[in-house]
């Protein structure tokens, strides 16, 4: 570790290990709920769990983003932290408004927009909370000896990220109108800011793991998120088929959206290739497996599946059913949780000085955990596929197809029980690498 | 082959192109939008039915307009299926429109909440979705005789007995199907059970439905005429 206040990130990736943990088990009680077994009902019923299940993904993303930050700034801005007792309140602050949203769930207290529950008093803090982390990264890297493209790119994502909660905050009575800013904030984070962060957190972990040219690598990185940006932004429209909104965005939104997968095309293309060309045997191998890992199923997961249902035509019937769900977890996994588990890989050795990374527990935790994904997102997709046939199709009632597609749903569970224990191994390893330590 | 710096211009001029366009169409949407989705009816009834849809996150486990959670039926034009008697009592106690099936949670919603939500569904069901949801367009057609048609049957029939019950395939699983039920029942038997399926059978899972008299008078003539033969 070349800045003390880099050991920040630690205590980041800790609160991620922990909510995911609590994200995979709501995962859990929504799929018994699935197949019938609902127990839970009175305490837990289903939108509670989904909501806990959804914003916990959001919570320990945007978690691991920020540890990631205070890891990847000051070694690019080559100087410490501005204050890394701030950087321990805003972790703190974050954590406590993130339970608290989520005890309130349990509760009945939240705003019903898929993805955006937390209550409104809490969204304010939220936004609080990440001016201060934005204050921290912005003042590290203004002070710093220099700006690099990833520093610049990861800050500007950050922004961003920042900037476009606030739509979702715009008050309105219209449904349709609720729709509309919502997605300025999911998707322009999901398919737009957020791959910058992926983007250049890839593009420090391919740096520093393969040795290949930083100038080399920052060039690809302004091309990705060229495309990115290219294609995301007015990719919005797949949200604007069928809401209420103009036609038009049928065209526009099924133009756009289909050019979404080039640029996690060219995200997969560049990691592999830059690997290749650094021809360095990585000392930390389970890291560049995170890493390559992370390019290829955001590929298959974000580009590849969303493009299967983008398509107004097919839109019109994958709309609202199990196939978002498949897509969705796939996509997710991929980009985002595999590149948090990257610079988690990455990082711990350094942090604290303990070579722990190349154990035969860490391959078992990677190939588990992404087996388990892909066979969950199979049996999403055999549900959502039967379930569009049957209801959309065939005209079949809710209730009765739902209990068609309950052994998928048994298959789900299979798979998610192997997902789970490619995490327990990843936070098993976590733990044995201990406390981070001032000693390289 | 491409410097960083064309590379960045890249990223810049395409960036701002798009976000251009994107804020255009942006300001063109939230003007039609009104239109489209007929504004002037979102009445204050209406919008504090949106409210306690949002406050209940029912999106948890509903979709509307195609978005929330895929654990319960898409809600969009639940006012044309369902029916205002169907949707009120629903609210008022799920766990009795579906006894043992997949659960609701119980709101103890008041009934002009439960109006408002109504007048929120009415809202939403009446928007110009571009064709959405889309008509099943592989349904088994009802062949045999014209009576059977989806068209011909009491609008309480498709709102409510097929909520549970099937005819001619179609329909739900909760009950048993409903054909050639005029054979097996005679009118005034049909007629008692409508008026309180507990009264007839005390562990009967269909629970005493929201009727008028009106409605019975209609479903026991239409469902004593459904004989055996016509299967």
């Amino acid at each position: 570790m070349k800045y003390k206040s880099q050991k920040v990130a630690y205590w980041f990736f800790a609160a991620c290990m922990l909510l995911l943990s609590l994200q995979v088990i709501y995962g859990f009680i929504m799929g018994f709920a699935h197949m019938g077994f609902d127990g839970l009902h009175s305490i837990i019923p289903f939108n509670t769990a989904r909501a806990t299940h959804t914003n916990l993904l959001v919570m320990w993303l945007l978690t691991g983003f920020m540890g990631a930050a205070y890891y990847i700034i000051p070694e690019e801005a080559e100087r410490e932290l501005v204050s890394v007792r701030l950087a321990y309140v805003q972790l703190i602050a974050l954590l406590v408004v993130g339970v608290t949203a989520i005890i309130g769930f349990h509760f009945n207290w939240w705003e019903g927009r898929k993805f955006l529950e937390i209550p409104r008093p809490l969204d304010y803090l939220v936004v609080v909370d990440v001016l201060l982390f934005i204050y921290l990264i912005g003042a590290t890297i203004w002070k710093g000896k220099r700006y690099t493209t990833t520093s610049m790119v990861l800050f500007f994502g950050l922004l961003m990220t920042a900037l476009l909660y606030l739509p979702g905050m715009i008050p309105t009575d219209s449904q349709t109108m609720d729709s509309f800013w919502r997605w300025w904030v999911v998707h322009l984070w999901v398919e737009g800011v957020w791959e910058l962060i992926m983007g250049a957190i890839l593009s420090f972990l391919l740096i520093k793991q393969t040795g290949v040219d930083r100038e080399v690598i920052e060039k690809w990185l302004y091309i990705i998120v060229g495309f990115t940006f290219l294609s995301g932004i007015l990719g919005t429209g797949h949200h604007y088929y069928y809401i209420g909104t103009p036609k038009y965005w049928l065209m526009v939104g099924g133009v756009f959206s289909a050019l979404e997968p080039l640029a996690f095309l060219a995200m997969a293309i560049y990691a592999i290739a830059m690997a290749k060309k650094g021809g360095r045997s990585p000392d930390n191998k389970t890291a560049l497996h995170w890493t390559i890992g992370c390019s290829i199923l955001s590929f298959v997961g974000a580009g590849f599946l969303g493009f299967a249902h983008t398509l107004p035509q097919v839109n019109m019937y994958t709309h609202g059913t199990l196939v978002t769900a498949m897509h969705g977890h796939m996509a997710f996994w991929g980009a985002y949780a595999m590149l948090v588990l990257a610079i988690i890989s990455y990082s711990m050795p350094i942090m604290t000085g303990r070579k722990l990374q190349d154990t035969p527990m860490n391959m078992f935790a990677f190939w588990t955990s992404n087996i388990g994904m892909v066979a969950m997102t199979v049996a999403f997709g055999v549900a959502g596929i039967a379930q569009v046939y049957l209801e959309r199709k065939l005209g079949l009632d809710f209730l009765g197809v739902q209990k068609e597609i309950e052994v998928h749903f048994f298959g789900l569970i299979l798979a998610a029980s192997l997902f789970t224990l490619g995490i327990i191994a990843f936070i098993w390893n976590f733990i044995r690498f201990g406390l981070p330590s001032d000693q390289r | 082959m491409l410097s960083k710096s064309q590379a960045k211009a890249f990223f810049l001029v395409g960036t701002a192109l798009c976000a251009g366009s994107f804020l255009l169409l942006t300001v063109d949407t939230l003007k039609r939008i009104p239109v489209q989705t007929n504004a002037k009816n979102l009445t204050a009834q209406a919008i504090r039915g949106k409210h306690l849809f949002e406050t209940n996150n029912c999106m948890g486990c509903h979709t509307i307009l195609g978005e929330g959670a895929y654990y319960a039926p898409e809600l969009t034009k639940v006012y044309e299926r369902r029916g205002v008697a169907f949707i009120s009592q629903m609210l008022r106690d799920p766990e009795s429109m579906y006894p043992g099936q997949r659960k609701m949670v119980k709101y103890d919603f008041t009934d002009s909440e439960i109006d408002s939500l109504v007048v929120f569904f009415k809202w939403i069901g009446e928007m110009d979705l571009n064709g959405f949801p889309p008509k099943p367009d592989l349904m088994v057609s009802s062949g045999a005789s014209g009576i059977l048609e989806a068209k011909n049957r009491p609008i309480v029939f498709n709102q409510m007995c097929i909520a549970c019950h099937s005819l001619q395939g179609q329909g739900g699983e909760v009950g048993p199907a409903l054909d050639g039920v005029g054979s097996r029942r005679d009118p005034a038997f049909i007629r008692q059970w409508l008026l309180n399926p507990l009264a007839m059978k005390a562990d009967s899972k269909m629970p005493k439905l929201p009727l008028t008299e009106g409605d019975i008078v209609e479903l026991t003539a239409f469902l004593s005429q459904l004989k055996e033969s016509q299967k």
